[in-house]
Parts: C-alpha cells; structure tokens; sequence
C-alpha cells in the first residue's frame, strides 16, 4: 500500500503539471479549451461516480441529473438571487448534497438492479422537472447566467476549473485511501463482515451518496459558469450512460482509471463527430471491446507493467508466498 | 374508466417487455439495458417484410419473432456468455454498450426520421359497456394474455421451464444434475428477445417507428418489473399493467411531461416499504 | 460476562436454538460444540445482533445487548470471526486488518479530506498496529497481498486478526480451524491459549475438531437440536454419555463420509 502510494505521487505530480500547462500548449484554441473543460467536468464526475461504484459498490444510473442540478443551482442563485461566485460554486455543491442524501436515504435500503433503475429514474426525472419547472428553470429556454467580472474572461475562468479539479483529485484521493474509503470497499465486499466490524452500512452508504453527489453538483456548478447558460437538455440519460462506461472503461477502483475514462470518453465522441451516426455504434463497441477483453479496464495495463519488474525484496516475497499458496491450497482441498 | 382501460392496454406492452426482461434476469441474472434496443431493431425488420416485401401482418409479425429468436441467441453467445460469472456492474455497462451499438446502427441504417408503422387491424373504435376500444387494442391485449398463458405453462409444465427454474437457482449444481445451462440461457435469451420484439411490434402504431422509439417504454417496463419484484414472472406482468395505469392516471390528472417522474416516485415509495418489490421472494439473509 | 438466559431463536416455525442458558465467565476459553445444525453458528448471530431471539435475554457485561445493532456490538467490546471466513476479498491482509480498527478511529469528513497531520498520525499508528497483529499471527510477509489470492488457512488468520485488533473483551471464534491442515490447527491452538494467557482475552469457540477444543477450552457447552445437553470442563464432557451417544457418533458418521 505504501509502496504504491509513493509511486503514485510522481504520477499525481505529471497530471498537474499537465493540467496546469495545458492551456498554454493549445494557446488560444477555443475548441481546445473546451474540450479540456469537458474533460474537467467529467473527470471529477467520472471520480465521484467511480467512489459510489467503484469504490462503494452502490450503483447509479442517474449521476447525470445530479450534474444538471449542480447547473441549475449556480443558475438560479446567480441570476434569481444575485449571490456572489465564491459563495454560489459551494452552494452548487452542497444543496445538490442534499439532492444526493434525499436519493441516498430509501437508496441503502436496496441494491444491485433496484437501486440501479431507482437512479436511472432520477436521471431521468431530472431533466423532466426542469422542462415543466417554468417558474424556476426557465423551462424548456433554460437559463442564462453570468460570471462574476474577474472571471469573465475564458483564460481567466479555466485557471479555477483547473485549480478545482486539482484540488478535488486530491481531495477524494485522500477519502479513498482513508479509514472512509476503507469503510466504504468493506460495505462493497461484505455488508455482514462490515457490520461486524463495527461500519454503520446505512448511514455510511447515505454517505457515499452524499459526498458523490456534492462533486457532481460542483462539476455541475463549473460547467453552468463556463457555458454560461443552462437547459434541461444539457445532461441526459446518455450522458449517465458514458460516465459509466468512463468509470468501467477506465478501471473501476482508481482514480486515474476514472480520469483516463473521461479523457477517452470526452475526446472520442469529438474525433467521431465527423462521422455523422457513427458516434454511439464507435462509443458502443469500445465499451464492449474492453469489457470483453480488459474486464478491469484500462488501468490494468497500467498495473501489469508495475508487476513486470517488482523489486527484489518483492520477488522474495513473492516466492514465499507462492510455496506457502501450495502448502495450504492443498490441505484446503483436502478438507472441501 | 376509460383511462384506466388505455392504461391497461398499454400496459400490456409494458407487460410484454417486462416479462422478456425479467425471463433474461431470473435465468442468467443480466439486467439487460438493450431490450429496447434489441425490440426496436426487430421492429425494423418486420416493418421490411411488411413493407418493402409486402408480406401480411401475421406473416411478418411471425418471420420478426423467428429474427428475434435467432438474434437473442446471437447476442448471448457472441457476447454476454463470456461475461457469465463477470460482476454484475461489468454486464449491466456492457448491455448499455450493446444498447449504444444497436440504436447507433439503426440510425444508420434506417434513419431517425420516424415513420408510421401498420397496426394489426384496423377499424374504428367501438364502445364496449362504458369505455371505447378498438379492434387492434383487442389485438393487443388478446395476444398478450394468449402469450402469457402460453408461457407460464412453458414455464411451468415443461422441461425446458424446468431446466430454466434450475438454472436460475443454482448454476452448477444444474449442470452437475444433466441441465445443459447454456442451452437453457440461450433459450432465455431467444424468447426474451421474442417478448421484447412483440412489445415493439405493439408499440410502433402508437409511438412512431424510429431508432429511439423503445426509450421510454423499455425504461417504464424496467419499473414494472421491479415494482413486480424483477424475478417474479406474475410480478412483471402485474407490474407491467400497474405502471401502465399509473402513467395513463397522471397524464390525465397531472401533466402527461410529468408521467416519468409520478412513476418513479411511486417505484421509490414501493421499493421503500418493500426493497425486494411486491412480489419478491422475502429478503434472503445471507448465511455466515 | 456474557450472559444467555433462556434464549429461543425461531425461523419461521422452526426453532434453531431452544431455551438456551449458559454464562461465559471472564478470562475464559469458553467452547460450544455440537452437531452441524445445532445452532451453534445461531447463538453467535444473535450475539453479533444479525439474529434477534423470540425470547430470552443476552447480558455482555450487565448490559442488555438485543438494543443494539449489528454495528454497534463491537463498541461494547465484542469482536467476531466468520465461519466461511467474511473477509474483503478484494482488499490487502493490511487493509482487512485495518478496516478492523474502524471503531477505534476518529472519522471527521474534513480533516480526512484535508489529510489533516491528526489524520496522518492515526493512519501511521493504525498500520502499527495492523503490523503488530500481523507478527502475532506470522503473517506480515502476506501484508500487501489481495486476501483473496491467499490459501484458505492464511484467510481464516486474517479474519481473526481483523476481530482481534481492535482489543475487544470478547472474541467470538467461529469455527477456527474448519478445513485447516493438523499443522495450521496447532497453530491456531497455540494462537488461542496465548490470546488468554498473554492478552487477557475472554474467547467463546465454536469448533468441531475436538482435538482443538479440549486442548484449550476451560469450560464447554455441548448443544444438540437447538438445546443445550451438557456442560462441563473438558474431561466431564469427554466422559458423558449423553455427548458420545449424541455428538460423537455423529463424528462417527462424519468420517465415514469423509
């Protein structure tokens, strides 16, 4: 676990270094930009989704809505309520926590497929309730909002989209590794075993819905800033659909696996867009592939490079371990 | 009453979806997000044997069912029997990437314009006691009664039901007893896709043929059948039938934009008295 | 310390565990033995609260445990292993063993977020001590592997060493040495007695292998259907009638499938 970490750090460093630089490589490209925007918001999406079920094993169908409600919160406490960014982008956060902790609640009591159309429902509902709203949402013409005037420029704004991310990466890199992250594989990996040690499993599945939504609601809240314009059509059941796939494509579990999932699923609809109706067949087909043939994503590539040349003390180890595997898988047997 | 009656009647298509969804569940345990998809596309097909070779209606409904049979074996054997024993999260994202390939590939071929799509018979409504029916909603809820009598005492009666019953309970211990399980998954699959292909032959007269037709319906017939409990077969349909009555109440009285949402609702209310659905075998408690 | 007075556990009509009584003194090696079905597996569920009885009362230390749940039995001081060991599969032998320490962790959302310096403390302290329960059970070398890689002996080890590193006052051991080696089970034996001698545990066993019980055990239930047939020190039972006609015989029978 230590070993891994330390080698993780140098990684972390490089991505930084990368989000930091990227918008002088690409300079003034706005299509560029844009697209790194995505990435951005999809990305910590693709994470809080990857620790509801990835990491906490609780499915969700319908994380997209909670992306429109992060939008719309910005939306309508800038434009109704005039209240300042540094307070809003929070807020963005916290009342679609709130969303997250309405849904999470009856969500502990069930599992697997129920809980999986439960949130598809939601997604679904989502974009539903914003159209008929009026009064609210603005409807089906959605809302206009503006950023504050030291952020009005773009290449002013993409530093806090990037300071954002960053600090969000960081942020449930630390929970993951922590004594909540390992209560939340626990519940993942045996309810019973983690009762029996002492989790709470409702409230910390409740939890997880809750931290998962309060990022969502912050990509949500980022992305309604940059557009600068909200509508009920922004995130659909699709979008649900590619954050999943970006999760399992990725590698579920990982951080990374959840940042290279929403980098491949963000850029390859953008290279295919040419293609007029290829999109969702290409889309489609990589989910499968992988699936298929990288059943633990493409951060097991990753992973198999690691092991292809571990240290020496690792080695020893490693020979011990595999006598010991014979010794007692076969008094194992024995007994079955 | 009459709306209560429309909602029966399109709930039976919702029935006929929910059914093939809950039969592809409680055998191979795979909660297939491409249904729609896969009933859609059989749509299709028969709308060219209807339509560009001219067959009638029962010819092409039947030669559709024979493409469905064949296409459910297909789907099973190139992909989902090599993701079997996969977590469960693996073979729901991959149905959702059939999902993606087969309404990508429709687009393709056929277009998104929709079109209007013949129904069984025509004719116009007529009044039966209080409400209006008419001569192709007959249809529809005739066949469906039909097909799942039929298919309950498939289910029930027979050794292809019985090996399917089997299969669903404990895998190995079927094959060990002389089941061939993957003959029975393929069974499962095959009819399955049938049922699901019947719900979209039934709704292309009302809901326009079109690569995205199925959207709404396969996504209600997934609340029937966990409102129904999703491994119950009577709950599917009985979910199936609630939530078709439920939608049509709340379209009425409430706004038809709406219809979705209600129905959720009502799912999460079910579901929170009830987490394993109406008709759900009592929560197992895992033994340690 | 703990205490069942007669407690009766039903499912759905059938009666697991009938009338139960027995009280499990302090310091104690405490075993309960008996044929598969007996209920032995029954008594400990309704100790770690998965299983609440029809009626009777359950005492840990005066106190009336049916109130709590599942959770919240080890804040009282009572840790558990598993039959077919319930490990996280997925997880290293460190990280099982650390998900143990969760009650004793202090679990403030932000500074966890933060990674405050309190967090880094016990986090280091935490894996201190997971590496302390590891040479105690000679399995640090395993400390990174997936517990799921390891041979089943190695498995049912971790699942002590998760009950145990919390230092509860109760350890409930449920069939330690199933489907073990004669080798892994002197060791398991060894690794009981000094969890008593050295550490003042109280440990209540369910166990078949008789070897292992009357080695260790300072004072044994024998329960057959639900019920309670005998009790006594190791050589009382091993003289009874009552417990050869009822639970050596069924060894008897038990080897001849084997």
């Amino acid at each position: 676990m230590k070993q891994l970490f330390t080698n993780r750090k140098p990684w972390l460093f490089l991505l930084v270094l990368l989000f930091l630089a990227y918008p002088f490589i690409v300079g003034q490209s706005v299509y560029l930009i844009s697209i790194f925007v995505m990435v951005c918001v999809y990305a910590i999406t693709a994470m809080a989704l990857d620790l509801l079920i990835g990491f906490g094993g609780q499915v969700s169908i319908g994380h997209a809505g909670f992306l429109s409600v992060g939008g719309y919160t910005v939306a309508i406490l800038t434009t109704k309520l005039g209240l300042p960014f540094l307070l809003v982008l929070p807020l963005s956060g916290v009342i679609t926590g709130i969303i997250g902790l309405l849904i999470g609640l009856p969500a502990v009591r069930l599992s697997g497929n129920f809980l999986a159309v439960v949130s598809l429902g939601f997604g679904l509902s989502i974009p539903q309730i914003a159209l008929n709203w009026d009064s609210l949402t603005g409807g089906y013409s959605g809302l206009p909002l503006a950023r504050p005037e030291w952020l009005s420029n773009d290449s002013q704004f993409i530093y806090v989209i990037i300071l954002m991310t960053v600090v969000i990466i960081w942020i449930l890199h630390n929970i993951v590794k922590s004594r909540l992250g390992r209560a939340f594989v626990a519940i993942r990996e045996s309810e019973v075993a983690a009762q029996a040690t002492g989790i709470n499993v409702p409230l910390y599945k409740t939890l997880m819905f809750v931290i998962s939504a309060f990022f969502t609601g912050i990509a949500g809240g980022l992305y309604g800033y940059w557009i600068g314009f909200v509508s009920p059509n922004d995130f659909s059941v699709f979008t649900s659909f590619l954050l999943l796939g970006m999760i399992v494509i990725g590698g579920l579990a990982s951080i990374p696996g959840a940042i290279i999932g929403a980098i491949i699923f963000t850029v390859l609809p953008e290279l295919t867009k040419s293609l007029i109706g290829l999109t969702n067949i290409i889309i489609g087909i990589a989910i499968v592939g992988i699936i298929l043939f990288r059943p633990n994503g493409l951060i097991s590539l990753l992973e198999m490079f690691r092991i292809k040349k571990p240290s020496k003390k690792v080695m020893d180890e490693q020979e011990v371990y595999l006598s010991d595997l014979e010794q007692g898988g076969a008094a194992r047997d024995a007994n079955v | 009453m009459q709306i209560i009656a429309s909602g029966l009647i399109f709930g039976c298509i919702y029935a006929l979806a929910a059914l093939g969804l809950v039969l592809i569940f409680k055998t191979t345990e795979v909660a297939n997000f491409a249904h729609g998809e896969m009933a859609m596309i059989t749509t299709f097909i028969s709308y060219v044997f209807l339509s560009k070779y001219g067959f009638p209606y029962l010819a092409a409904l039947g030669l559709a069912l024979l493409f469905a049979l064949v296409f459910g074996i297909v789907v099973y054997v190139l992909v989902m029997k090599r993701v079997q024993s996969a977590p469960h999260l693996n073979q729901v994202v991959l149905t959702l990437g059939l999902f993606m390939i087969f309404n990508g590939l429709a687009g393709l071929k056929w277009g998104y314009q929709p079109t209007s799509f013949p129904e069984a018979f025509h004719g116009d409504p007529f009044k039966l006691g209080s409400i209006f029916i008419s001569t192709n909603e007959i249809f529809t809820v005739g066949l469906t009664l039909v097909l799942m009598l039929l298919f309950f005492l498939l289910f029930r009666f027979t050794k292809a039901g019985l090996g399917m019953r089997a299969a669903s309970q404990d895998i190995m211990a079927s094959e060990l007893m002389g089941i061939k399980v993957s003959g029975v998954f393929m069974g499962a699959w095959a009819i399955g896709t049938a049922l699901g292909g019947i719900a979209g032959m039934m709704t292309a007269p009302v809901t326009f043929l079109s690569p995205n037709m199925m959207g709404e319906v396969l996504i209600i017939a997934f609340a029937g059948a966990v409102l129904g409990g999703f491994n119950s077969l009577p709950g599917a349909v009985i979910g199936g039938l609630i939530v078709g009555v439920f939608e049509n109440l709340v379209s009425y009285y409430v706004a038809p934009e709406l219809k979705i949402v209600f129905t959720f609702l009502l799912i999460v209310v079910v579901l929170y008295i009830r987490p394993q659905g109406i008709f759900g075998g009592a929560k197992i408690v895992k033994k340690v | 310390m703990l205490t069942f007075k007669d407690v009766t556990v039903k499912f759905a009509g059938v009666t697991a565990v009938k009338d139960l009584s027995f009280e499990v003194p302090q310091g104690n090696i405490y075993s309960i033995i008996g044929p598969n079905g007996a209920g032995k597996t029954t008594v400990f569920n309704c100790i770690s609260r998965f299983y609440t009885p029809a009626a009777g009362t359950i005492d840990f230390n005066g106190k009336n445990i049916l109130k709590l749940k599942p959770h919240q039995v080890i804040h009282e001081g009572i840790a558990r292993s598993f039959q077919n060991v319930e490990l996280f599969a997925k997880m290293t032998v460190l990280d099982n063993l650390l998900v143990g320490l969760h009650p004793t962790l202090k679990k403030n959302i932000f500074s966890i977020s933060l990674n405050l310096p309190s967090v880094k403390k016990t986090e280091k302290e935490s894996i201190k001590k997971a590496y302390e329960v590891m040479d105690l059970l000679s399995i640090t070398d395993l400390a990174n592997e997936k517990v799921r890689n390891l041979p089943f002996g190695y498995q049912k080890m971790v699942d002590i060493g998760r009950a145990i590193i919390s230092s509860p006052k109760l350890i409930l051991l449920d069939e330690p040495v199933a489907g073990m080696n004669p080798v892994e089970t002197k060791k398991i034996s060894e690794l009981i007695l000094r969890l008593k001698k050295e550490m003042n545990y109280t440990v209540l066993v369910i166990e078949h292998d008789m070897s292992l019980v009357m080695e260790v055990s300072d004072f044994v239930t024998v329960m057959n259907f639900g019920q309670k047939i005998a009790e006594g020190t190791p050589q009382e039972i091993q003289k009874n009638p009552v417990v050869i006609e009822a639970y050596l015989g069924e060894v008897e029978e038990n080897a001849q499938i084997v």
